[in-house]
């Protein structure tokens, strides 16, 4: 025990005493938030498209038009700018559009001196339009929207107007919205809110942090690994411990590497969530601690960190170099995106028949588990998934016990036999 | 008295292929043993089968008066052929945590590391990390690494390769202070010099099976004695003398020839003197060259020009 504890601390203060480290975690969160406050900050400053629209229906839908432009809040960028279509009037669709087309295309400009980004034709019968948007940005499908919902407003009131209603009667139509409320017996008031909707979030956010720090432990003790087999650290260390020592150390050394680089993320992201929503960090908490989840996260960090930080350690005990560990990881990684695309599920549909298939997959338990363990799965599903999780994970650490040792005392190139016969147990390198 | 090491009818098999075939051989207390063979011999295998990180497919490993070196790994320092230590360590603090893992507690550790750095001259290096010492250096620190917690047994893989020759003798200097306080030394080496110089028993071993175990001088016994004769020599001057083997013939200059020739097994060098003299060869120079270590290797496990 004192020399796993030795081990496991050499390791733990080789990691955080470097510049590297620190850097590295401060700069995983700063660059997530600047990354989002820049995606903000570049959809804010983007210029406003200018759109011209052109009504040859008759209809006179283009106030409509304009105004439902107008009111996307007071804080939402204007959708577009409406200018004065140039070049009109227009006689019909063909016309107006190979009169409109040379303003978006830069050929022409307005006589304001304005590019065109958009050109909205509203035409056909008026009682039964269509419209036309002609767009520099195909990208963007929110103008269509905009003004697909607000020519079916107008032509909508038109026709109530048409078949006598009075301008008061459509308006109240318009008001007499039916109001649409969520309940759930799950819900402690009944009626679902946000704080009811926050247990999935956290959930899918546990996910995809064990995800992070699971690989992320892992990794570092594959890198620890290949270097002290490189530089034959390993060979002086078998004769002064044991392999269940040795690799119990260094297992608990990058996962206190990990916790330092969770509780690093946790202050982080705890100070820009307080920052944005005061009362956030105090939900999220009650939800952590409050529903239990926090035991569902020490278990399947527990379960799911041994089983591929064991994993981890052993091929690279094979390795001299992170190349040669590369091309074995490389079907285990792709594995490993499977999790992450069935994470997302797991908020809409955490009951969904393939995402409780996968979660008795036991490399898939940890993370696909954490992420329902807030829709409160059956017990006898967390009961057995953790149990096979835990006995893959021996099962796994009994074979890299063997293992372990052949692959340190290897050298040369990776050579897939000895790894297999490692594996095996039947393999002691010369 | 209990052997330091014992191994006995130890066999080592990789499937088809036999790495060490029935080797035995015992090392008191104390001594120094060199264990020799060419590249491929099997002494790598040997030591790890010694250290308990090798199994023996056949044959029994006794160290320190156990049948597994894991039980007694606190008493053993071993060195690896090839070296590496945590290169952003302090030197200091490298011997220290190797040291600890023997067992030895913290503090003591690292005193003990300051001090033997300050005995071998490293002193103002204690505190540089490794990736900053030179190599030689770096090997001296790994060396101190394997002997911090005071082993009973050393067990050192090629501890000579790289090193100059001033570390070299300072490598020979530490190995005998070892010994001189009781510890048992076991090293391999390519250098018959060193074994020469320091070993009180060589084991010399060839694909796999032991050729000799005895002392320096019976191993030297195993090769003959040379007579080298230098003058206005033909080359068949000594041409069907029963008391040479083999006679070789160079040119040094003009006039003059060397002739090197092998005393037959038994044959004593006065005999060997009367066949020169008898024959009354034109002879300027005459010596006796007794057979070193390097010699015997290459009788002994047939190297030719491996060593």
């Amino acid at each position: 025990m004192r020399r796993m504890l030795l081990i496991a601390g050499r390791e733990y203060l080789a990691f955080v005493r470097t510049v590297g480290f620190w850097l590295s975690i401060c700069l995983m969160p700063l660059g997530l938030f600047v990354a989002i406050y820049a995606s903000g900050m570049a959809a804010k400053s983007a210029p406003t498209p200018r759109l011209a629209i052109v009504d040859i229906s008759g209809g006179s839908y283009g106030p409509q038009l304009t105004g439902a432009l107008g009111s996307a809040g007071p804080t939402a960028p204007r959708t577009a700018i409406v200018v004065a279509a140039p070049g009109g009037p227009y006689a019909d669709l063909a016309r107006a559009t190979a009169g409109l087309k040379p303003y978006l295309t830069g050929d022409l400009t307005t006589p304001a001196g304005v590019r065109l980004d958009d050109v909205a034709i509203v035409h056909g019968p008026p009682d039964s339009p269509s419209l036309d948007l002609w767009t520099r940005n195909i990208a963007e499908p929110g103008l269509q929207a905009r003004l697909g919902d607000a020519l079916s407003d107008a032509v909508r009131r038109t026709r109530l107007a048409h078949s006598g209603l009075s301008p008061a009667a459509i308006a109240a139509l318009d008001a007499a919205q039916p109001a649409v409320t969520q309940f759930s017996p799950r819900s402690a008031e009944g009626k679902v809110s946000m704080r009811d909707r926050l247990p999935t979030a956290v959930g899918f956010g546990m996910g995809v942090v064990l995800w992070s720090l699971i690989l992320t432990g892992a990794g570092i003790l594959l890198n620890s690994v290949i270097e002290e087999k490189s530089s034959r650290i390993l060979e002086v260390l078998l004769t002064s411990g044991s392999v269940p020592e040795i690799m119990g150390g260094k297992i608990l050394g990058a996962a206190a590497v990990t916790a330092t680089t969770l509780a690093v993320w946790l202050t982080t992201a705890s100070i820009i969530a307080s920052s944005m929503n005061p009362g956030l960090v105090g939900q999220i908490v009650d939800v952590f601690v409050g529903r239990g989840l926090f035991l569902y996260f020490a278990l399947y960090f527990v379960g799911g960190y041994l089983m591929y930080a064991t994993l981890f350690a052993t091929i690279g005990a094979f390795c001299e170099t992170t190349r040669e560990a590369q091309t074995l990881l490389g079907p285990l990684m792709i594995l490993l995106t499977i999790p992450m695309v069935f994470m997302g599920q797991a908020i809409a549909r955490p009951d969904a028949p393939l995402l409780q298939a996968l979660s008795w997959f036991p490399p898939f338990t940890p993370f696909l588990m954490a992420a329902r363990a807030a829709s409160g799965p059956p017990w006898w599903q967390v009961v057995g998934t953790a149990t096979l999780m835990f006995a893959m994970t021996a099962g796994e650490l009994w074979i890299a016990g063997r293992a372990f040792r052949t692959g340190a005392l290897s050298s040369g190139r990776f050579e897939f036999a000895t790894f297999v016969a490692g594996i095996m147990g039947r393999g002691e390198h010369a | 008295m209990t052997p330091a090491l014992s191994l006995d009818g130890v066999t080592k098999r990789y499937g088809a292929f036999t790495a060490v075939r029935d080797l035995s051989f015992q090392l008191d207390a104390g001594t120094i043993l060199g264990f020799l063979g060419p590249n491929g011999a099997g002494k790598t295998t040997t030591l790890r089968m010694i250290l308990g990180l090798v199994t023996p497919t056949a044959g029994k490993v006794e160290v320190l008066g156990e049948n597994d070196a894991r039980r007694v790994r606190a008493k053993i320092g071993f060195l690896p052929e090839e070296r590496g230590l945590y290169r952003r360590m302090t030197a200091v603090g490298a011997i220290a945590f190797l040291a600890s893992l023997k067992g030895v507690p913290g503090g003591e550790a690292k005193k003990r590391a300051r001090a033997l750095l300050e005995a071998n001259g490293l002193g103002e290096a204690a505190n540089r990390q490794i990736r900053a010492l030179s190599k030689g250096m770096a090997q001296k620190v790994q060396l101190l690494s394997a002997l911090a917690h005071d082993p009973e047994l050393v067990i050192l893989d090629e501890p000579f390769s790289g090193l100059d020759p001033v570390n070299q003798q300072s490598l020979e200097t530490i190995i005998r202070d070892l010994a001189g306080r009781g510890a048992t030394v076991i090293f391999s080496t390519h250098v018959m010099q060193h074994a020469e110089r320091l070993c009180d028993q060589v084991v010399l071993i060839a694909g796999g099976k032991k050729v000799f175990d005895g002392k320096v001088g019976e191993a030297c016994a195993a090769a003959p004695r040379r007579l080298v004769l230098e003058g206005a020599l033909s080359p068949d001057a000594l041409a069907c003398a029963p008391s040479f083997t083999r006679v070789d013939c160079e040119a040094i200059e003009a006039g003059r020839t060397r002739l090197t020739a092998e005393l037959a097994a038994g044959v004593p060098v006065q005999a060997a003197l009367k066949t020169v003299f008898d024959r009354d060869l034109d002879v300027i120079r005459l010596e006796l060259k007794e057979p070193h270590l390097h010699d015997a290797f290459i009788v002994l496990t047939g190297a030719g020009g491996d060593s």
